[in-house]
């Protein structure tokens, strides 16, 4: 069920990260354990896509990374979002709403 | 979502199976129906069209035979097979679980949230 | 259903390519034109809706391109790229490719040379046609009393057996060739046509033995190999018709084998007279081994029961041979070529086995640990897309090319190693068979693969589950690296469990060889040389004659200075393989009706034979020479004959029957010599010494001790012996290399077995000690901040060390366990020494126990060397 889910929402990545990020700063583990918490288990993000679109959006300006101590006294890299980050955030919202509609709108004649 | 609009793989091969549900098609003619199902947001990007066609074809949701169409015409048409019509129930349901999730995540709001 | 909609696609688009192809242009071409009249109609140019339907289609061929991939036919090319990929990590490690290849090559160059040797003197059919119709029929009394058929024998089989298609009979002997260059001595085998027609093979030129070639009147003629047509009659061809003086006797050659057949039914000889029988007197002598084929259908046990039929029937025919029972018994030929070679060569491929596991299991350390050591590189890989099925199959690919160019240098290996244990091993049968076949390649390759895949399964599964990249950055112990040390950890007990029967097999063996080197010959081979004469009958047609040389041969040599002492006797020690075995009966002490009568080796000695070889009667006398000879037949005895014949009482005086034959006059024990090892240092010491006085054998070694054996010396004996009969072959044997030729079995397996062992005992170490440096590199951290708290530095060595004798422990007690259940197979390779030998399983476990300790604490001390505060505050 989880691996489904993530290949037909392949492309919100961008905006789950972002989202979480909107709440506090948190490291890579985190977001991912945030994201399954969150959604109860039905969005279970992998590691390697998870860390390519952090760096992506590192890339483009969406979050900032610095490295901290964790909870467990363990140094990781902090990701924080930007402001430039927060615009992205609700860009991709609506592109999700717009998104989601069409897809249903499809789905729905019988 | 990298780039706008775009039809994500899995997605797009659970649109083609919506669309051939309704009648047999060809390959072109997919991508026109996907369109106005859509109301014109799904320009299906015709570079994954034939290859998710094939993978379609390979995992025996749906199979390819040659008509005539109504100019006389020779072309490929697609038809749904019962697995597939299985499988579309299956990414439908999946589809909607899984936006619904995403839309509760969305939709929740905190104090630093700001509209 | 869609694993079979999958392949239809798959096989379709690949042999259908042409088609797919078209069908593929047709439909991309529809859609195209399809999209231009839909711009077309939407009030773009004609040109210009091309274009764009082309533009936004994407490019037909990338179209295509793309179409192509998803049909799935690119497993090739991936298979390139993945191969690429490989090489290229290979080469940048050369340490660990070098160290696997290496240690796989060796393991499979040995098993691929031991393998050969197993296929050829164990498990290859016998080279005649339907070998297993062949059997040997052989007299036996008793397990152990197998005796060869007298002429009696062979005639009654011919005449009553009913289970044999063809049945023939040879025999073996040592004669003087002459007439062609210098005379030397060969090994002949006369056989009757119905050998030949048994065994079943033509020969390549002339023709073979006939029925009319085995009567008196016949002239005699020979059928020679080609080997010996090439060498002394110069080709095969100019073999025919030539003529060869064999002790005299003119020999016309009639037919050469084909090429290569060296060995008829286990028989190896150059020359093959035709057999002719003297006519009967009496039950033995028993000189010839008989072979039969048995008809299709025939059983052996039918066989056996025949034959006894047989036996019964003849019996009562010789009233003088009263062993009632001898039975005529058949053996199948090829547990008479194979058999005794099994144990040996069973043992030898035991052994490398095992030293084939160890090597796998070490490579399969090695690609553990770099498999976790590339954990982020395989993550990154994984990051960026690649499915993990993909990924293990690259670590396959990566494996197999370590692991075949490991097989190509063992099969390199194998190729020269395969020559020298040939050259080592020549006394088993068949060795020289052995080569380098496809069946020896196919197994080395089959090794490759198997090794390939095993050992790429250790990281596959350590790579399984989440590659958590956020915990390996931060330093904590992933999944991966737990797991890599649980699996690290298991092949060192597996490691240390393979090593324990190769040691103890290697001790045992190198025991019974240091006991069989201090077991005393009896006498002292210093100085002693022996030289073996046969008289030809043409020019020493009576006893006289025989008499006279060996007293004038005595003479001169005696003459020589620098010669001590000289005697006469039929075969000198040690001589396993002498095959003069006489049974006998004492009258006093009569074995009981229906028993065999106990045979021991019999030889014929002078009376100065004793004296030479330095030892003493103990009990009543020795042979007199001189004209007041003894003219009843007489015997010595040894010391171990008389302790198990006639316990607690002097044997002189007592008689004995000879040879079962009641009607010869008595034989009298005169004398008691003590023991020698007669037939080499393992086998018991008990011997009959008959008298050469009045036996005219014309086959004698003239055995001299001098004060030193030198070349001159050697050639004025000879010239001595020239000056006397100028034609006369003769062979030098000096007896201190026989007596070091006896050991050189032996030490050969034990020297093969040790080789093995060292590799076993080395790689179980390296084991040991590559997984405490890992452990102690993986647990830095947890040390450090046990030494920063204040505890001893030797505290975490001993933690270290305690742990990897940990694992030689576990290992050591599987091994024990593997050893017990095995060992008991090897005993009747050792000598002097129990299978069970405390003293060997203890010196083994201490070695083992001391290897793991080292092993261990090289790593250890390393461990209490850690600076604490770097440890903790590393990343």
């Amino acid at each position: 069920m989880n691996r489904d889910a993530m290949e037909l929402l392949q492309g919100t990545l961008d905006v789950l990260i972002l989202r979480t990020l909107a709440w506090q700063p948190m490291h890579g583990y985190a977001v991912s354990r945030w994201i399954r918490e969150r959604t109860e288990g039905t969005i279970e993000i992998e590691d390697a896509p998870l860390y390519k679109a952090l760096h992506r959006l590192e890339r483009a300006g969406c979050v900032s990374a610095e490295w901290g101590v964790s909870e467990n006294n363990r140094r990781a890299r902090y990701y924080r979002l930007t402001a430039t980050g927060r615009r992205r955030l609700r860009e991709e919202e609506s592109a999700w709403r717009r998104y989601a509609a069409a897809v249903f709108r499809v789905l729905e004649p019988a | 979502m990298p780039p706008e609009s775009a039809i994500v793989q899995r997605t797009l091969e659970m649109l083609v199976l919506k669309a051939l549900s309704l009648a047999p098609m060809h390959g072109w003619g997919i991508g026109q129906r996907i369109d106005q199902l859509s109301k014109g947001a799904f320009q299906v990007p015709q570079g994954s069209l034939y290859p998710a066609l094939v993978r379609m074809r390979r995992r025996g949701w749906i199979k390819s035979e040659w008509r005539v169409t109504e100019n006389n015409r020779r072309a490929r048409y697609y038809l749904l097979t019962p697995a597939g019509r299985k499988q579309l129930g299956i990414e439908t349901d999946a589809w909607e679980k899984a936006s619904e999730a995403v839309n509760a995540f969305l939709r929740t709001r905190t104090l630093e949230d700001t509209p | 259903m869609s694993f079979f909609t999958d392949a239809m696609v798959r096989v379709r688009a690949m042999f259908l390519r042409e088609t797919e192809e078209r069908e593929l242009d047709d439909e991309v071409r529809f859609h195209l034109e399809r999209d231009a009249e839909e711009r077309v109609r939407r009030g773009v140019a004609p040109e210009d809706a091309r274009r764009e339907a082309a533009l936004a289609l994407g490019g037909m061929e990338s179209q295509k391109e793309q179409v192509r991939d998803a049909r799935g036919t690119r497993p090739l090319e991936e298979l390139a790229s993945d191969i690429r990929y490989a090489l290229r990590g290979l080469r940048r490690n050369p340490g660990f490719t070098l160290t696997g290849i290496l240690v796989l090559g060796v393991g499979i160059g040995a098993t691929s040379t031991v393998y050969s040797i197993v296929h050829s003197v164990v498990l290859a059919d016998l080279p005649y046609p339907e070998p297993e119709r062949l059997v040997r029929v052989v007299e036996k009394n008793s397990p152990t009393n197998i005796w060869a058929l007298s002429t009696a024998d062979v005639v009654s089989i011919r005449e009553r057996q009913r289970v044999f298609a063809e049945w023939g009979e040879s025999t073996r002997r040592e004669v003087a060739l002459s007439g062609t260059g210098t005379p030397s001595r060969i090994v002949v085998s006369p056989a009757s046509s119905g050998y030949f027609r048994a065994i079943g093979i033509a020969v390549a030129k002339g023709r073979a033995i006939q029925p009319s070639d085995e009567t008196a009147e016949a002239p005699a003629v020979a059928v020679v190999t080609d080997a010996f047509a090439r060498r002394v009659l110069g080709s095969a061809d100019a073999a025919l018709g030539r003529v060869l003086t064999l002790d005299g006797v003119s020999h016309t050659v009639v037919g050469v084998l084909p090429p290569g057949r060296d060995e008829l039914g286990g028989v190896r000889s150059e020359v093959w007279p035709a057999l002719k029988l003297q006519p009967i007197v009496r039950r033995g002598p028993f000189w010839l081994r008989g072979l039969g084929r048995l008809k299709p259908g025939v059983s052996l046990e039918t066989a056996t029961a025949d034959l006894a039929r047989v036996s019964a029937e003849i019996l009562p025919m010789w009233p003088d041979f009263r062993d009632s029972t001898a039975k005529l018994t058949p053996v199948p030929l090829r547990e008479v070529i194979v058999g005794r070679s099994v144990k040996q060569v069973g043992l030898f491929a035991g052994g490398v086995a095992l030293v084939l596991l160890l090597a796998i299991v070490n490579v399969a350390t090695l690609v553990l640990v770099r498999a976790s050591a590339r954990e982020q590189e395989l993550a990154v890989r994984l990051m960026l897309g690649a499915k993990r099925g993909r990924v293990a199959r690259l670590l396959v690919t990566e494996n197999l090319i370590l692991t075949l160019t490991a097989a190509m240098l063992g099969l390199g290996l194998a190729f020269v190693g395969l020559d020298l244990a040939v050259a080592q091993l020549q006394s088993m049968p068949r060795i020289q068979d052995a080569a380098l076949d496809w069946r020896v390649i196919a197994l080395g390759i089959g090794a490759a693969v198997v090794s390939g895949i095993l050992v790429s399964l250790s990281p596959i599964a350590a790579l399984q589950g989440n590659t958590n990249l956020a915990s390996h950055a931060t330093g904590r112990r992933t999944d991966t690296s737990n797991r890599t040390s649980r699996m690290r950890a298991a092949f060192v007990v597996a490691e240390f469990a393979l090593a324990w029967p190769l040691l103890v097999a290697s001790g045992l063996l190198l025991s019974s060889f240091v006991r069989l080197q201090r077991v005393d010959p009896g006498f002292d081979p210093r100085g002693l040389v022996s030289i073996g004469v046969n008289l030809p009958s043409i020019r020493y047609p009576n006893d006289t004659t025989v008499f006279q040389f060996r007293a004038r041969a005595l003479q001169r040599l005696a003459a020589i200075p620098g010669v001590v002492s000289v005697g006469l006797a039929d075969d000198v020690p040690p001589d396993p393989n002498h095959g003069n075995f006489d049974n006998f009966n004492l009258v006093h002490k009569p074995v009981p009706d229906g028993q065999a009568e106990p045979a021991v080796p019999w030889y014929y000695v002078d009376p100065t034979y004793f004296e030479t070889l330095g030892i003493r009667i103990v009990d009543g006398r020795g042979y007199r020479s001189g004209n007041t000879a003894d003219t009843l037949p007489m015997v010595i005895v040894s010391e171990s004959w008389a302790k198990q014949f006639t316990p607690g009482e002097s044997p002189v005086g007592r008689q004995l029957v000879q040879g079962g034959c009641y009607d010869c006059p008595r034989t009298t024990i005169i004398g008691v010599v003590e023991d020698i090892r007669n037939l080499g240092p393992a086998l018991p010491m008990v011997a009959a010494y008959g008298s050469l006085v009045n036996n005219g054998t014309r086959s004698v070694e003239i055995l001299a001790r001098a004060r030193a054996v030198t070349p001159s010396l050697l050639q004025t004996m000879r010239n001595e012996l020239r000056a006397l009969d100028p034609e006369l072959p003769l062979v030098e044997t000096v007896i201190a290399d026989k007596v070091d030729a006896s050991m050189a079995d032996p030490m050969r397996w034990a020297a093969v077995l040790t080789a093995f062992a060292a590799c076993g005992m080395g790689l179980a170490a390296l084991g040991v000690f590559g997984l405490m440096a890992y452990t102690v590199r993986q647990r830095r951290r947890e040390l450090g901040v046990r030494l920063a708290l204040g505890a001893a530095p030797s505290s975490v060595t001993r933690l270290v060390v305690s742990r990897g004798m940990k694992y030689a422990l576990i290992g050591s007690g599987i091994g024990l366990v593997m050893t017990l259940l095995f060992v008991n197979r090897i005993q009747t390779m050792l000598f002097g020494v129990s299978p069970i030998d405390p003293a060997t399983f203890l010196a083994v476990a201490f070695m083992l126990a001391g290897s793991a300790f080292l092993a261990s604490w090289i790593p250890g001390r390393r461990a209490a060397r850690i600076r604490p505060m770097e440890a903790i505050g590393a990343d």
